[in-house]
């Protein structure tokens, strides 16, 4: 493991940190989103971005910041792309502790 | 290249390291001694540098005795003097550098495996137990060694406990302050 990615796990361990302390926060666009795909979550295993752009949450979004917040939510291990699934397809993740 | 490395590591944990001793001997103690003058331990009730023993002793393994020991012995020497040169001083030198990387490499061959990489992510909490352990056992020999008084055995599990989780918070919001300072799209 070369330095940066100690870095990158000690950034990782400490996120889970501040998750499990409550500290950390999305924007609003990311709340809206990952509420919005929970609920849908509900009724199917798996979210399409199709789908979830059309939730009532999404309707003043505008795509590119939508497709933003996403990637920025895959990134922060609320959501992942589906393995099984062709693309704009998403699962839900429970926040991690 | 693992020359470079190792160089590079020991550089930068034993900065970290002298940083965090610097920061409890310069600052926290007198403060300690100021709010709590009766305390009859002169242990530090926040003693930042286990911290960094047992973050490095997760990252690296092994590699943190060389690492630290510098600034390890650096730190025995500010403490007591000439005689740093002193079998006492060397077992709590020893003690003090191979607890944390014992108890990291123990946990993960017997109990569950503790090392950073990126398929597994390991919690906070379980780093913080081991952590917990290693201070509990690092205190126990220490003490031991140095012959102490039972109230110091308290006083250092206290210190080196709030140490690491205290390090933890302060890097923890350190790297939320530089995330809100370049924020990521979507953020």
């Amino acid at each position: 493991m070369n330095d940066i990615s100690k870095l990158a796990e000690l950034r990782k361990l400490l996120l889970g940190m501040e998750r499990s302390l409550g500290l950390e926060d999305l924007s609003s666009v990311e709340r809206d989103i990952y509420y919005a795909a929970s609920e849908l979550s509900k009724t199917t295993p798996s979210v399409r971005t199709t789908v979830l752009l059309n939730h009532a949450l999404m309707q003043d979004v505008s795509r590119p910041t939508f497709f933003r917040a996403l990637k920025s939510l895959v990134g922060k291990g609320y959501m992942s792309q589906s393995a099984t699934s062709r693309r704009g397809v998403y699962i839900v993740h429970a926040p991690q502790k | 290249m693992a020359v470079k490395s190792l160089r590079f590591e020991i550089v930068v944990w034993s900065s970290a390291y002298l940083a965090a001793f610097a920061v409890t001997f310069g600052i926290l103690v007198p403060l300690q001694n100021l709010a709590f003058p009766e305390f009859p331990s002169q242990a530090s009730l926040l003693f930042l540098p286990q911290g960094v023993r047992v973050l490095a002793a997760w990252l690296l393994g092994w590699r943190a005795v060389p690492a630290l020991l510098p600034a390890i012995f650096i730190s025995y020497c500010y403490l007591a003097g000439w005689d740093v040169f002193s079998l006492t001083c060397y077992t709590c030198i020893a003690i003090a550098t191979f607890t944390a990387p014992t108890v990291f490499w123990i946990t993960t061959n017997t109990i569950c495996d503790l090392r950073p990489n990126a398929s597994a992510s390991v919690g906070w909490p379980c780093v913080m137990l081991a952590g917990t352990v290693a201070s509990a056992v690092s205190g126990f020999l220490l003490n031991l060694t140095l012959n102490s008084a039972p109230q110091d055995y308290i006083a250092y599990f206290i210190g080196d406990v709030s140490g690491l989780f205290f390090l933890m918070m302060i890097l923890m919001l350190f790297f939320r302050w530089q995330r809100k300072r370049h924020p990521q799209p979507g953020e």
